[in-house]
């Protein structure tokens, strides 16, 4: 019993402070390695029609049906082409499979608590943008912007699938 | 209180066996609702579910239940046992009615986690009522009272041994099978049951109730019991619960070794020399010498008293149960679903290899490979059609509800209806008979009440019988369902139904002419809309048709309506057999894949490109045949790139549902193959016309057309 327990948090300290860092254009962003499933090479994606523009549509994830959305897209940034580096992040939030479209992997890092800033909020324009950042870390020569994946699907997506059951009832 | 006993295990069972009881109580009830009176059997098995209940109810605590169904026991063991003439019978129906929907609400508390608390003073006070008003007539005849059912507390028992000359003694031993679960339990009601006809009954281990491990035990030595009795070994064995019974052995001993008690004989075999010595010892072996009991003696308190004589009946009952009984073993749904999914998976790995484009080189030699792969299409076929019987039920729980309403309905309507069932053992999808017991319920009310006619005399008038009849038909024709509640009532006025949906407003200025039959009755249908005046507490509140209509569109079913004024109307529910798996025809438009279900496509065609009429809105039509159909190009609704702009170049698919048609344009043909229907995942916000998507044979996603979606969305614009 109290072995397991110990395991669990050693479990827990492995992931404690690691990120999954990709790269997207000149920005980096990290996403703390617990919500990540696996890491897959591009593939074929179904377009769904009449969807926000960021949900890319689906994949077949070994039998498995999940949607897919551009990162880029989803934070309003110029869309790039897909190119051999492209790959998908898939994530779980809260047993939710999403798979996030990400320019190129970059690696896993250790960030410390300590070395996390929030991100400066300078109005509100700002900090609607920021919304799914909810911090800043320098590790080498590069700040990446961690982000909260919970935020990232949830949100306003959450809102509008409400939106879309009120309708229906 | 309860919670001594109330692990999860026992209460599940609990629930499980009462509920299954009180529906076939119920189905009994029904059945003879409109009889004389109850037959023998009847009677007794009444008795024996409500002495089950009243067992367990009891071990469980819920004294509600124990003290309702003991009630009601009692009226029941008076009918055995006295016949009583002029019992009645509709008063002794709804008081069954009644006890059965106490306990089944009471029991529906339980499964919600709350407590029982329902008053059970009431019930039992009528019945009290019922029992006297009973016992008074047969008082008047002057016939004799028959003795009381006396209610045990159903904990350990004494029964007061009764010497006889003709006592028999058994060792009775019972070997549950390994994965019975709650043997304690079946061991006890072994020994409750055994009670009835019991002299003395010793038992090993003792503590069966109150100590939970006493199961393992049991299961593991058996239960051993000493029992002293008139009875024969048949009627013992027919007592007994065989339902999770290995084995039962009852061997004839003598009053000796009974006396010794089980500690000594528990593992010795019995000798056939001392098992034949007569009964001649017998008062040594009594501790007290008990008076010969008269038939006629005033029962004393503490006294169970049952002529064994009577269990006869339910002996021959419990025999046929036994015969009839099957192999059957309860498996969790969710294991089920998981198995539906797997099969999915497997059909659809199987269409990956059979169409895999490394196939596709040109010369390659294949016949043996399509030897194999026929085979293996024929397997996972199959196995499919298996797993689709595994979650097939039978219609008649559903139907059996019905009988329900109508009898409730019909009586407070003061109505004479009759109830004819047709075909209620055909099967259907588990998930399908969960969606479709709401909306028949429903037609069924509309019959009783809208249906048929408020006075007998206007039916007699009209040439028919006085009396009612709904029919109530299933039947499996073509991979569907046909489900029709059809009466013999005044059917639907059109003119009637015209006015009310113009009244209502629903129309516009249309005229009564501009609408076929089909499309008026369909009127009943709309939202808003019931021609019934007043309200009643039935039906007539304005919501239902469409609702009805709503929960089998979203089954993929429809209603049929067809009727003759004066003559009755029938609604048909055409539901799918099941929901997972449908036969599909997967199109091309551009680089997309859809998939259109086989059943909703009415003809492919190409047509010339006159064949499209465009009205100034930029709104399309086809004219084919001299029939304008709505035209839909995927490719613009879609916003779908590298398709086809020129009809010519395309394929034309007409499209039915409901009676609507419509028209898509699709680039092209890809196959017809089977279907395993996925949601489209909850992240994604619904897309109108589409109803979920689908892997094809080279691992891409299709999405599925909904067709009904399609149509409504057209009509919407």
């Amino acid at each position: 019993m109290a072995e397991e327990q110990k395991e669990e948090l050693l479990e827990e300290d492995a992931q404690k402070g690691k990120f999954m860092t990709f790269q997207t254009g000149k920005e980096f962003f990290g996403i703390s390695i617990s919500y990540v499933n696996e890491i897959i090479a591009m593939q074929p994606i179904t377009k769904i029609p009449e969807v926000e523009d960021y949900i890319k549509g689906l994949i077949n994830l070994r039998g498995k049906i999940i949607p897919v959305i551009d990162v880029r897209v989803r934070f309003r940034m110029e869309p790039l082409e897909y190119t051999d580096r492209t790959c998908i992040i898939v994530i779980n939030v809260k047993s939710t499979v999403i798979g996030l479209i990400v320019e190129k992997i970059a690696e896993v890092d250790t960030i410390q608590d300590d070395d996390i800033v929030p991100p400066p909020a300078l109005g509100k324009k700002e900090k609607e943008q920021n919304k799914y950042v909810y911090g800043l870390a320098r590790t080498g020569d590069t700040v990446k912007l961690l982000l909260d994946p919970e935020r990232l699907i949830k949100e306003e997506d959450i809102q509008a699938i409400e939106e879309i059951q009120d309708e229906e009832e | 209180m309860a919670e001594e006993f109330n692990t999860d295990g026992m209460l599940d069972m609990f629930l499980f066996e009462s509920s299954q009881l009180l529906e076939k109580l119920e189905g009994i009830i029904l059945e003879k609702q409109d009889a004389e009176c109850f037959d023998d059997s009847d009677i007794n098995e009444i008795f024996r579910i409500m002495h089950t209940i009243k067992g367990s109810s009891g071990i469980m605590l819920f004294e509600n239940i124990t003290k309702v169904a003991h009630k009601l026991e009692d009226v029941f063991y008076y009918l055995r046992e006295s016949r009583p003439e002029n019992v009645p019978h509709l008063e002794l129906v709804q008081k069954v009615l009644a006890v059965s929907d106490f306990i089944n609400a009471e029991l529906e508390k339980i499964r919600a986690g709350n407590k029982s608390d329902g008053d059970e003073k009431e019930i039992v006070a009528d019945l009290d009522a019922f029992l006297k008003e009973l016992k008074g007539e047969i008082k008047d005849q002057g016939i004799k009272l028959p003795r009381e059912n006396k209610h045990e507390e159903p904990t350990q028992f004494y029964i007061a041994p009764v010497a006889s000359p003709d006592s028999l003694f058994y060792r009775i031993v019972i070997h549950y099978r390994n994965d019975t679960q709650m043997s304690n339990i079946r061991a006890y009601s072994a020994t409750y049951a055994l009670k009835e006809i019991a002299e003395d009954l010793l038992y090993t281990p003792e503590d069966i109730i109150s100590n939970e491990e006493s199961s393992d035990v049991i299961l593991s030595e058996g239960f051993y019991m000493l029992l002293q009795t008139k009875g024969s070994k048949e009627d013992i064995l027919a007592l007994i619960d065989s339902v999770e019974a290995e084995k039962i052995d009852i061997e004839e001993i003598s009053a000796e070794q009974f006396g010794k008690g089980l500690a000594e004989i528990n593992h010795e075999p019995i000798k056939p020399e001392e098992a034949a010595a007569p009964a001649a010892a017998e008062p040594a072996v009594q501790p007290v010498e008990v008076p010969q009991q008269d038939k006629s003696k005033p029962i004393v308190p503490g006294d169970y008293v049952v002529k064994s004589k009577e269990t006869g009946k339910g002996k021959t009952l419990a025999k046929q149960q036994a015969a009839k009984q099957q192999s059957i073993i309860s498996v969790n749904v969710e294991k089920m679903d998981a198995l539906m999914d797997l099969i999915g998976e497997l059909v659809i790995s199987e269409a990956v290899v059979l169409q895999n484009p490394d196939l596709k080189v040109p010369g390659l030699e294949l016949s043996n490979f399509q030897k194999a792969s026929a085979q293996l299409a024929k397997i996972t076929t199959e196995l499919q059609e298996t797993i689709m019987s595994m979650r097939m039920m039978p219609l008649t729980n559903v139907f059996q509800k019905m009988r329900r309403i109508v009898f409730d309905v019909s009586r407070k309507l003061g109505k004479e209806i009759e109830l004819d069932v047709i075909g209620e053992n055909t099967e259907v999808d588990k998930n399908i008979i969960e969606h479709i017991s709401d909306p028949l319920m429903h037609l069924v009310r509309n019959s009783v009440d809208h249906g048929i006619e408020e006075n007998a005399d206007d039916r007699v008038a009209a040439g028919k019988p006085a009396k009612g009849t709904i029919t109530l038909e299933a039947k499996n024709e073509g991979g569907k369902v046909y489900i029709s509640v059809k009466d013999d009532g005044k059917g639907l006025d059109k003119e009637k139904l015209y006015a009310k949906a113009k009244e209502k407003g629903l129309l516009g200025t249309k005229e009564i002419t501009d609408f076929t039959e089909n499309e008026i009755f369909r009127f009943i249908t709309l939202p808003g809309f019931s021609t019934k005046e007043a309200v009643t507490e039935y039906s007539g509140r304005g919501v239902g048709m469409d609702v009805v209509v709503k929960n089998i569109q979203g089954i993929g079913g429809r209603l049929e309506i067809a009727s003759e004024k004066g003559e009755g109307s029938e609604m048909t529910l055409i539901i799918p057999l099941t929901l997972a798996i449908v036969n599909g025809i997967v199109v091309k438009v551009g680089s997309s894949s859809f998939v259109i279900a086989t059943s909703s496509v009415k003809e492919f065609v190409r047509l010339s490109k006159d064949a499209i009429v465009t009205e100034p809105s930029g709104e399309e039509y086809i004219v084919l045949r001299g029939t304008y159909y709505p035209f839909i190009r995927l490719s613009r609704k879609y916003q779908i790139e590298d398709s086809h702009e020129d009809i010519e170049d395309g394929i034309i698919v007409i499209l039915e549902h409901e009676g609507k048609q419509i028209c898509i344009l699709i680039d092209g043909l890809v196959q017809e193959q089977e279907i395993v229907v996925k949601p489209i995942p909850p992240y994604v916000k619904k897309v109108r016309g589409l109803s979920g998507c689908t892997q094809l044979g080279d691992g891409s996603i299709a999405l599925i057309l909904d067709i009904a979606g399609l149509i409504e969305d057209e009509e919407r614009s």
